[in-house]
């Protein structure tokens, strides 16, 4: 490795400064960044470039939408003599070429290499071989034909030495239009690179309409696919955008490309991230020079504004994530003044307009390997870094794991609420068109600035990330295109930052190579493999995996290294390096060393096509027939304050004897205006449907749950079914409970027993005096229309006469689940009740008549979270029931804990006889309204008047200051925990949470398999309930949990069951079938034999 | 506005140079109903400024304006009759009790107290009368006078607040909102920003003079029938080949967008985002009855019992309206000609965010100009200027009727209503504005 003196010296002075400060700031000691990157100044490199935007009465952010997006990067060893070389844009001013002279010095090469592109509008540059020759070719995407901007996409084709051609007219791709970027990538295979044009549209005056105009075509706007005709002998590019399926429509805002092997079938996909209304596009390679575009199969949610993105592995398990920006501010007094999500209302519509959920902040898409991305960035608060522009996925500190730099800013901010308000009040009647421009100029030079920092998003592992920007030597700026590559070679990956009316940034990574080690590769071409674009590298030590796609283009309107870089951590030797090709073939290379580039030549080792890594266990999983269909009910029109709906509750499910054959029969409950659904089961197993007309009579409430009891003790099982909703205030008849009883044979008749009506929540049943009776308890959820409210729930002791006795009633809170465990074995069954805002709770059984709250003695008093879902089961042997409870999860906008609770005030705040639930959390460490202003105005005006702008508005930081009753007379309930977790049960609990994977979402129901000796903790979830502003959460279906280790499981194994579907229920079925219930869809059985 | 008040100053100024040691110039300004007009205007701008919704803002019009009515009542008891008894729960206010209360200035400044509860951005209305206070002290308002007429002012303020507050505003506020019905026939939010129903609940808030708010409801909409020979599908029709026709420069283009009167007008430039703000409907008549009482030269109180008669023609238009609105749901013309005739159309004006029918201009302008029109007559020629500072000109009619009935008809230019909506509207608004007319005893 070669030194560089000068490099060292400032590596040196630099330590020392980071001492000096060290020692003067003791008292609150300077965050310790792992990565720190040194700014290299213009003389120090040699680079004076500018990114230079002057706005002008026909070219300004009013009349382009995207004039402050920003320019590009490209590296990439230019003239092959082992140092990577730099080519800027410029949006305004000259692109320009740098040749790297080492040791951090470049050489402008722009007039040598005749690239001229003065009077044209640059955005996006990417490096590739087009022509297979073994030198890089550049690609520029520029804006023309619009307004005054005049100029082509150009292509200037490597001559050697630096010397460069423009043809991008000869060879069909000199595009004039509304380019962004371009993706060099070898679509069908065949040893060239074809080449994928994005493009983006600007506003029409009517915003949005249906999703379908995407099959529209644009000459202008829309995305285009050529394909090379290299492999013919001849260097031309063919237009097969359209036999290729891909959409070339004026609704794509086009901003962010990937091209990489998604689902590692050995094609290559291509993911395009769409600004403003449209959807991201996964084209999925059919490896027939076609694509299938499939965003809605393989993700949840996209960003609503994508901007830049990456697609690379985040998490070592060798397949390829993706991480997409947006802009959802990361510091909370911005935040409160800037436009947030749609508002429940929109997002329905642009539903109903056929677009896919979209959320505006960073979307982490992790790939799981099955044809689907678990969407984790609230989990791995990666969500939020303001107005972001490039992501790029790489180990900056080669610890082994990748992190994600981040350029950041917008040099205007058009979305500041105020603003808006501002411009709003101008009369633009008033003015004639000269009058008109120079209003126009004053506007633009009104609206609001703010230099937000770039950010390191360091990956710790296990799905933590940590957020660092001064410390990493991060500067507040406007910075748009981004790059890395390691320009000095001594082992860690620099940056290269466009940015904004100040000079381009040169980041000179200044690890310590003593820490980590790492693995550099330089795939170079050979007669066998002409391009090595799109070639996969997998590395292999002990039981660790590295893996990496060459592909140039990365982050927004850029283009990195072609060189692969691994982080390996503390590891000294590698097992091997497997890369393959895309025309086929791998190359298998045992001796690869360590802390050093090496070269090594493509060549096919091996023909066999590598397995496909793509696992589909899905054939275990069958349809049950039974298919729930939830009611369209839109609780947020009547509550727009709540965080969740309460009306989907179901479906719930009985597995009993209920006609005396020695055979469990299944009930199971439909939503409201669905009818429940009987099953007789037979012998050979299966189940017959079966209309028991009394009940399916009732197909007008919604069963929330349900239980099978004796009730009036003649020897077989009555059914008892909670009715729920919250579309009904309580007291309606349609939220009366219904207990059906049973003749011995199955048939059932309606009790005329008077029933609680109220939106339910949970039933349990035990003998819990021991008289051999069959005792109830009774849970309720919500008093419908006051989200936050909770309503009393019940015990009742069976008389032994056919009727209950009420011994307590009392309102626990918003009741979810109960169970009846001997918590403190003496031999009387004790209650537990989860619910949501609520700590798990538990009634200790005194004498069979006698509850007490025990819950703080029992150390649970700081659990209050949103659970959903408890288990009591002894898993340490001990005969102690532990507590298993599944809760919302980590993957949640709203973060809690006890030290920074999320409160709810429960309140008639403008004494309107309506209930206005206002909610605060901690965001960023601000403690803040989760509701916007305007959220809450519209339920109070009264706040319009206190708070007449958003600057005030974002201010707030305690109830006192948005309403004037003095808080100690405000009914507040708190979240503290939002994990779903273990507590064990020694006397007192203690709690321990479930692994990373089971909090990617909520936590519906477990199902505990201790029959095989080793506990396999089995469960469901996702919850798409919560308003837009909170977000579904729907990453993880489910999946089974083993490796209890005295205080929680600690391995996760996924469930083969469909993404994104909002599973409730789960619980065997005869002896090797799981039933899976899910909330308006199919139910499924997994078959647990199947292999 | 600013060569107005500096005029006013001018002349004010004058006068106090030519009178003598006593300065009672004041008196003669709280005598000049240019003063109520002012404080008409300034409410008007902050409601702009605001953004109320027609219906709300109808609101907003209509009890300062009856504080200061109340008050000129007790005055003049023999002029005027009291309101008590003829607007449903309004209980006459307290009597004029102290000498050195001026009821004009009592009147202006409950009427500024009673806007300024009702507005948001307070600060506005808060400034023009400090300065309003300011400059009659100036003029010689003595300090027992102004402290007197303030506090019976504020007095009667409280009795109109403590009405308003059982109209059952606060309550619609926490109401459903509007749930997108399936089903070609029904109305759904429209672009470009696809805004929330305005008001589903206005029908539950108390009349004034009307019984309830269904007491006149129009004829049924034609049935939303997409078959070529049907009425729904003719009246559809028409505005869409209406809308080709028109380009820039018509005279119906000049009609439909004076009469826009809508008070957010939303608008994506480039990447700016923002609203365009004019006055609402109701307030287009406010504007108007300012034209007439000046040019009939009525005085503060005549003018302030036009102001009253209008705005609460206005406020019950409005109930009744809104009613048959979010009765009969019927979609707007943008949503069915992009989903069956033409994808590409735009309306000439922006869609409002409600139902249809019927036509809300076309119920409450006619229901002003009945109003007006048994105030001023029926003859009555006037320019209207209400428009010019939104840049829209001046337009000219001979009689209230006349002026109504082009900003009904503008609603079809502006392909924004069908016609049935506009005439069973206008018939609507006949019925509110004569049944008010009828029942409601002002002026003696």
């Amino acid at each position: 490795m070669k030194k560089h003196n000068l490099l060292h010296l400032a590596k040196n002075s630099l330590l020392f400064a980071v001492i000096y400060a060290g020692l003067q700031s003791c008292e609150s000691p300077k965050e310790v960044s792992p990565v720190y990157f040194n700014s290299i100044t213009a003389e120090q490199s040699g680079i004076d470039f500018e990114n230079t935007l002057t706005p002008s009465a026909d070219l300004n952010i009013i009349e382009y939408l995207y004039f402050y997006n920003g320019a590009g990067v490209a590296i990439g060893d230019l003239n092959n003599d082992g140092l990577e070389d730099l080519f800027v844009t410029g949006n305004q001013v000259q692109d320009r070429v740098y040749e790297n002279l080492g040791g951090l010095k470049f050489k402008d090469q722009t007039a040598a290499a005749d690239i001229n592109t003065q009077n044209s509008w640059s955005n996006g540059v990417t490096l590739a071989d087009v022509n297979n020759d073994g030198l890089l070719d550049i690609y520029v995407s520029v804006v023309g034909n619009y307004k005054t901007l005049k100029g082509h996409n150009k292509l200037f084709l490597n001559q050697g030495n630096f010397k460069f051609k423009e043809i991008a007219k000869e060879v069909n791709i000199a595009f004039s239009g509304f380019g962004t970027q371009a993706s060099f990538f070898d679509y069908d295979n065949d040893g060239d690179l074809d080449l994928y044009l994005l493009n983006h549209t600007v506003h029409t005056p009517r915003s949005y309409g249906k999703a379908e105009k995407r099959t529209e075509k644009d000459a202008l706007s829309g995305d285009l696919l050529f394909e090379n005709t290299l492999e013919t002998g001849v260097l031309n590019f063919i237009d097969v955008t359209q036999a290729a399926g891909i959409y070339n429509s004026p609704l794509g805002y086009g901003l962010g490309l990937a091209t990489a092997d998604l689902n590692k079938d050995g094609f290559i996909d291509i993911y395009v991230g769409n600004d403003f209304h449209e959807n991201d596009y996964i084209y999925l390679n059919n490896g027939d020079k076609t694509f299938r575009e499939a965003s809605a199969k393989m993700t949840s949610n996209s960003s609503r504004f994508t901007m830049g993105l990456d697609a690379a592995d985040l998490n070592n398990d060798a397949q390829i994530d993706v991480f997409t920006l947006d802009m959802m501010p990361d510091q909370a007094s911005i935040r409160l003044k800037s436009g947030g999500e749609d508002s429940d209302k929109v997002a329905q519509i642009k539903e109903g307009f056929g677009f896919q959920t979209q959320y505006s902040r960073n979307n982490f898409q992790l790939n799981n390997g099955q044809g689907a991305f678990q969407e984790i960035a609230l989990l791995t608060e990666t969500y939020a870094t303001d107005w972001s522009w490039s992501a790029l996925i790489e180990d900056f500190d080669n610890d082994g794991f990748s992190d994600i730099f981040i350029s950041n800013g917008i040099y205007r901010r058009p979305n500041d609420l105020d603003y808006i308000n501002y411009l709003s009040n101008v009369n633009f009647s008033q003015y004639n068109q000269d009058q008109q421009d120079l209003l126009e100029k004053k506007l633009i030079e009104e609206m609001p600035q703010l230099e937000i920092a770039n950010v390191l998003l360091h990956n710790q592992g296990d799905f933590k990330f940590k957020k660092y920007s001064e410390a990493a030597g991060l500067k507040n700026n406007y910075s748009n295109g981004a790059a890395y590559a390691d320009l000095d070679l001594d082992g860690d990956m620099d940056l290269v930052v466009n940015n904004i009316n100040s000079p381009l940034e040169i980041l000179e990574n200044t690890q310590d190579p003593s820490i980590h080690n790492f693995v550099g590769i330089n795939l170079v071409p050979s007669a066998e493999i002409k391009n090595t674009s799109g070639a996969k590298l997998t590395l292999f030590s002990g039981q660790q995996i590295w893996y990496k796609e060459l592909s140039a283009t990365r982050g927004y309107a850029s283009a990195s290294s072609q060189n692969i870089h691994f982080g390996i951590g503390k590891n000294t030797t590698i097992d091997s390096l497997i890369i393959s090709f895309p025309i086929g073939g791998t190359q298998t290379i045992k001796n690869i060393s360590i802390n050093s580039y090496q070269e090594i030549s493509a060549l096919i080792d091996s023909r066999i096509v590598p397995t496909k890594t793509y696992k589909n266990n899905t054939a275990a999983v069958v349809d049950f027939p039974f298919t729930h269909q939830e009611n369209k009910y839109y609780d947020y029109e009547r509550e727009p304050l709540m965080l969740e709906k309460l009306s989907t509750e179901g479906p719930c499910y009985v597995y009993e004897d209920f006609n005396g054959d020695g055979l469990k029969d299944l009930f199971i409950g439909g939503a409201k205006y669905q009818e429940s659904a009987f099953y007789t089961q037979n012998e050979a197993g299966s189940f017959t449907a079966e209309i028991k007309t009394v009940i399916s009579e009732d197909a007008l409430y919604e069963d929330v749950d349900a239980a099978a009891i004796d009730f009036d003790n003649d020897g077989d099982l009555d059914l008892y079914v909670m009715s729920g909703g919250n579309d009904s205030p309580e007291g309606d008849i349609q939220l009366v409970d219904r207990l059906y009883i049973n003749d011995g044979e199955g048939n059932f008749t309606r009790s005329e027993a008077n029933l609680p009506m109220a939106n339910g929540g949970s039933i349990s049943v035990a003998d819990f005096d021991n008289d051999g009776f069959s005792d109830l308890f009774l849970g309720f959820r919500s008093v419908p229309g006051a989200y936050g409210i909770s309503s009393s729930s019940v015990i009742l002791r069976n008389t032994q006469k056919g009727n209950f006795e009420l011994l307590a009633r009392e309102d626990y809170g918003m009741i979810t689940d109960s169970a009846w465990g001997d918590m403190n074995q003496d031999g009387l069954l004790d209650l537990v009740l989860v619910g949501d805002w609520m700590p798990i709770t538990v009634l200790i059984n005194r004498d069979g008549r006698n509850f007490e709250n025990q819950t703080e003695a029992l150390g649970l008093s700081n659990t209050q979270g949103l659970w959903n879902t408890v288990l009591l089961q002894d898993l340490n042997g001990d005969n102690k029931p532990e507590i298993i409870a599944g809760n919302a999860g980590l993957n949640m906008k709203i973060k809690a804990s006890v030290d920074h609770p999320v409160e709810i005030y429960l309140e008639d705040f403008d004494k309107n006889e309506q209930l206005d639930p206002t909610i605060f959390h901690t965001f960023e460490g601000e403690h803040i309204p989760f509701a916007s202003k305007d959220m809450l105005s519209k339920q109070m005006p009264m706040l319009k008047k206190k708070f007449t702008s958003y600057t005030s508005f974002s201010k707030v930081r305690e109830i006192g200051q948005l309403y004037d009753n003095p808080i100690n007379e405000i009914e507040s309930k708190y979240l503290k925990e939002l994990r779903s977790m273990v507590y064990v049960n020694n006397g007192i609990f203690q709690g321990e949470p479930l692994p990373i994977e089971a909090q990617m979402s909520s936590i519906e129901d477990f199902y505990l398999d201790h029959q095989s000796g080793d506990l396999k903790l089995y469960y469901v979830g996702n919850y798409k309930g919560f308003v837009t502003e909170l977000g579904n959460s729907p990453a993880n279906t489910g999946g089974i949990l083993s490796g209890f280790n005295g205080n929680t499981f600690i391995k996760n194994n996924p469930l083969p069951l469909p993404p994104f579907m909002e599973a409730r229920a789960i619980g065997p079925l005869n002896s090797n079938k799981l039933l899976v219930l899910f909330n308006n869809d199919t139910a499924k059985t997994i078959d647990l034999n199947h292999k | 506005m600013k060569l107005i008040k500096s005029l006013l100053l001018c002349s004010a100024m004058f006068i106090s140079l030519l009178s003598c040691k006593e300065n009672n110039t004041y008196k003669e300004r709280l005598k000049d109903p240019q003063l109520f007009h002012n404080s008409m205007q300034q409410l008007s701008d902050v409601i702009v400024y605001d953004i109320f919704s027609p219906p709300v803002a109808s609101r907003v019009y209509m009890y300062p304006t009856i504080a200061a009515y109340a008050i000129m009542q007790k005055q003049y008891p023999n002029k005027y009759e009291d309101m008590a008894g003829q607007l449903k729960d309004f209980k006459t206010i307290p009597e004029i009790n102290d000498p050195d209360i001026h009821a004009e200035l009592a009147a202006i400044h409950a009427f500024l107290k009673v806007g300024a509860a009702l507005i948001f951005s307070e600060n506005k209305i808060m400034a023009y009368r400090d300065e309003l206070y300011a400059s009659l002290e100036q003029d010689g308002l003595p300090s027992s006078v102004k402290e007197a007429s303030l506090a019976y002012g504020d007095l009667v303020a409280a009795h109109i607040l403590a009405w308003a507050d059982t109209d059952f505003y606060k309550q619609t506020r926490t109401y459903p909102k509007y749930t997108i019905q399936e089903g070609t026939a029904f109305w759904k939010p429209t672009p470009p920003d696809y805004m929330e129903g305005i008001e589903p609940h206005w029908n539950k808030i108390r009349t004034l003079v009307l019984a309830k708010a269904d007491q006149f409801e129009p004829a049924p909409p034609y049935p939303v029938d997409m078959s070529k020979d049907s009425p729904f599908y003719q009246e559809l029709m028409e505005v869409y080949e209406l809308g080709e026709k028109i380009d820039g420069s018509t005279e119906a283009t000049e009609i439909a967008s004076f009469w826009d009167c809508n008070p957010y007008v939303s608008h994506h430039r480039g990447h700016a985002m923002f609203a365009t703000k004019k006055i609402t409907p109701g307030g287009h008549w406010i504007g108007i009855t300012k034209i007439a009482a000046k040019q009939a030269q009525s005085n503060m109180d005549e003018s302030i019992n036009a102001y009253a008669r209008v705005s609460i023609a206005l406020f019950d238009g409005f109930i009744s309206c809104w009613n048959t609105k979010w009765n009969t749901l019927i979609v707007r013309p943008e949503t069915i000609i992009n989903e069956f005739i033409d994808e590409t159309w735009l309306p000439l004006l922006q869609t409002p965010p409600f139902p249809e029918y019927t036509s809300g201009h076309s119920v409450i302008s006619r229901a002003s100009a009945v109003a007006l029109t048994d105030i001023y007559g029926d003859n009555f020629s006037f320019a209207d200027t209400t428009e010019e500072v939104y840049g829209l000109g001046v337009r000219s009619y001979s009689s209230f009727i006349e002026a109504s009935e082009e900003a009904a008809v503008s609603r079809l230019y502006g392909g924004i209503h069908y016609r049935r909506a506009i005439e069973e509207g206008v018939k609507q608004g006949d019925a509110v504005g004569k049944f008010i007319v009828e029942k409601l005893k002002t002026l003696k």
